[in-house]
């Protein structure tokens, strides 16, 4: 007789290294003991055993099958613990849920990424995912913004991205040190660098609740059409499955309708921005 | 529709003798209230047909309060439910959307569905708050139900709703067609005078799409007003037939226990983050209406209220939806 599949069962992953991203920021390299895969965007439920559950996006790649990276902001009862886990410890995965980035929409192309903080995860998934479609697009142009130079994530891939052809980097930080030589500012400001031809381009958003607002108003203003800018929404996805109901964002349940949206899609839905 | 009938003692002998391969459940009377009690062959008799409506809303046999969700499904015995009334069958409408998705379909309420004959019955009264009409349900279930029951002095007649109640009806080898239509037409006009009665009790409730317009065009300070003595509690949630909000939490071994959740809790929809879109009481006041009455209609094909009102006699601060959706009809 077939294993009945059961929704709310996780399966184990065990933690092979823990990457230190920046103070508050740590990327856990997990291998699932079960087949596991994700489209970029898509997000899961990832568990520390007996203590708690939250949801993240994975920020490796999606191509990528016998390993899953998350990069994790201790924020929290749940992430506190998480940031104290160990290679050799096992973590509880669900998913992967919802609907990720439409990177077919995306062929032909520009993209213009625009990431804050720890929100430079889910989009890290999807630049690996893009920079191996190259061919498919006219060009990727990053801008990502965080506090400090030191809050900066990623870095080496940072490198790595400014060598990949169609692809330009830009990055921000609200306050500067001596050594950071790249923008000073919200991350908005950035949008004032690019070159895009909006007529041909789409505009995707990840990072905190305020800088998507001002992300998404901005690129209004600039001309995005709302179809045409993608937002990857948080809240508070505690099942996954479209029926706890703690993400409801009006009509939608965040976790299967989401949790990447356009902008028209939600726009008249409440409290998009908290 | 298609109607059987037996006495109402080879009615109630049927369900003694079933006890010994089902759990049978039905309403009996309490000091102030009628509720399902798991029935012994000493309470079956007492069952009360025809009368609204249970304390407890029918979705208490479908969604557990509390249950451990990654440990092995029980097998348990058959169950038969009887006299639920149409308010609360209809909810299973919503129910089977959400925890039926074929997207994930929640095995464990499957498994009660499936394992489950719900026998309704039909409303011959109401009670103080009842209003399923004015949301366009009948006070008798033709659909969601697998057979309905309507007692005439000492016999028992049935009423044929899904394969599952005609299975039923064959097997147990008591019933009797109904071949003379003359037979049940006390039931079409004891449906037709319910019907009546709630039109009448229910005249100035405006209907389900009006009051989703209402509660949708309604600003802050009228949600403000009237949660003024809303405490939280979540009784509302908790006796809604369609509220299904859920809790998954953590035991050791990566189990996860499935709990009973309300929008009316504070930090419902808290982020790790601190966004917390519900932190105000009329906020989460607001929301349980705004999901009623706009956001289900707008994703589901089932209704998200039925009008049984139970959430009014449960709530401890006597807020009182019907007489708020009046005021804002006027």
């Amino acid at each position: 007789m077939p294993t009945e599949k059961n929704i709310y069962r996780p399966i184990r992953a065990k933690l092979t290294d823990v990457i230190v991203e920046s103070p508050t920021i740590k990327t856990f390299v997990l291998i699932p003991e079960e087949d596991f895969s994700f489209k970029t965007g898509q997000f899961i439920e990832l568990s520390v055993d007996g203590i708690g559950e939250a949801p993240f996006t994975p920020s490796s790649s999606p191509l990528v099958k016998e390993k899953i990276e998350v990069t994790i902001m201790k924020t929290g009862y749940v992430t506190e613990y998480m940031h104290n886990l160990k290679p050799g410890s096992y973590m509880g995965i669900r998913g992967p849920y919802g609907r990720g980035y439409p990177v077919e929409k995306f062929f032909d192309k520009e993209v213009l990424i625009l990431g804050g903080g720890c929100g430079f995860a889910p989009i890290r998934s999807l630049l690996y995912n893009l920079a191996a479609i190259t061919d498919k697009l006219r060009k990727v142009t990053l801008c990502y913004g965080s506090k400090t130079p030191e809050d900066c994530i990623y870095k080496p891939y940072i490198s790595e991205l400014r060598k990949i052809p169609k692809f330009e980097v830009y990055r921000s930080v609200d306050k500067g040190d001596s050594n950071w030589t790249e923008r000073v500012g919200v991350v908005t400001v950035l949008l004032d660098d690019v070159k895009v031809d909006i007529s041909n381009s789409v505009a995707v958003v990840c990072g905190p609740p305020v800088m998507m607002k001002f992300g998404t108003l901005k690129l209004l203003q600039m001309g995005y059409p709302e179809h045409d800018i993608y937002l990857s929404m948080e809240k508070n996805m505690s099942c996954g499955l479209g029926k706890c109901g703690h993400c409801m964002m009006g009509k939608y349940f965040v976790c299967k309708d989401g949790p990447v949206f356009t902008y028209d899609e939600i726009k008249d839905q409440p409290n998009i921005w908290n | 529709m298609e109607y059987f009938y037996t006495k109402k003692t080879a009615w109630d002998e049927l369900l003694v003798r079933l006890l010994v391969s089902h759990d049978i459940f039905g309403p009996v009377a309490g000091e102030h209230f009628q509720e399902y009690e798991h029935l012994s062959s000493a309470t079956v008799p007492e069952v009360i047909y025809n009368r609204p409506k249970p304390a407890s809303p029918l979705k208490i046999f479908f969604l557990p309060v509390r249950e451990n969700v990654t440990s092995p499904r029980k097998q348990e015995k058959q169950r038969i439910i009887i006299g639920a009334p149409a308010c609360d069958t209809e909810a299973l409408g919503l129910l089977d959307e959400i925890y039926l998705d074929s997207d994930f379909e929640d095995v464990f309420y499957r498994s009660r569905r499936q394992n489950t004959i719900i026998i309704s019955s039909d409303c011959f009264d109401v009670m103080e708050h009842c209003h399923c009409t004015s949301y366009g349900i009948r006070p008798w279930d033709e659909k969601k139900a697998d057979a309905a029951v309507a007692v005439k002095g000492d016999t028992l007649f049935i009423r044929i709703i899904s394969e599952k109640g005609r299975k039923f009806i064959s097997d147990t080898g008591v019933f009797t067609p109904v071949t003379d239509s003359s037979m049940v037409s006390f039931i079409d006009s004891r449906h037709r005078e319910t019907e009546s009665m709630l039109e009448r009790a229910n005249r100035l409730l405006p209907d389900y799409a009006r009051t989703g317009s209402l509660v949708k065009e309604s600003g802050q300070a009228l949600w403000v007003k009237h949660s003024a003595t809303c405490v939280s509690c979540g009784a509302c949630t908790t006796i809604c037939p369609t509220c299904t909000c859920f809790l998954l939490i953590d035991k050791p071994g990566f189990h996860k226990v499935k709990q009973m959740d309300a929008c009316q809790y504070p930090g419902f929809e808290r982020t790790a983050g601190g966004e917390d879109p519900l932190g105000e009481l009329h906020e989460r006041f607001r929301n349980r209406y705004m999901c009623k009455y706009v956001w289900k209609p707008a994703k589901f094909h089932s209704t998200a209220c039925t009008g049984c009102g139970r959430c009014i006699e449960a709530c401890i601060g006597k807020i009182d939806k019907n007489k708020l959706f009046m005021e804002l009809a006027k």
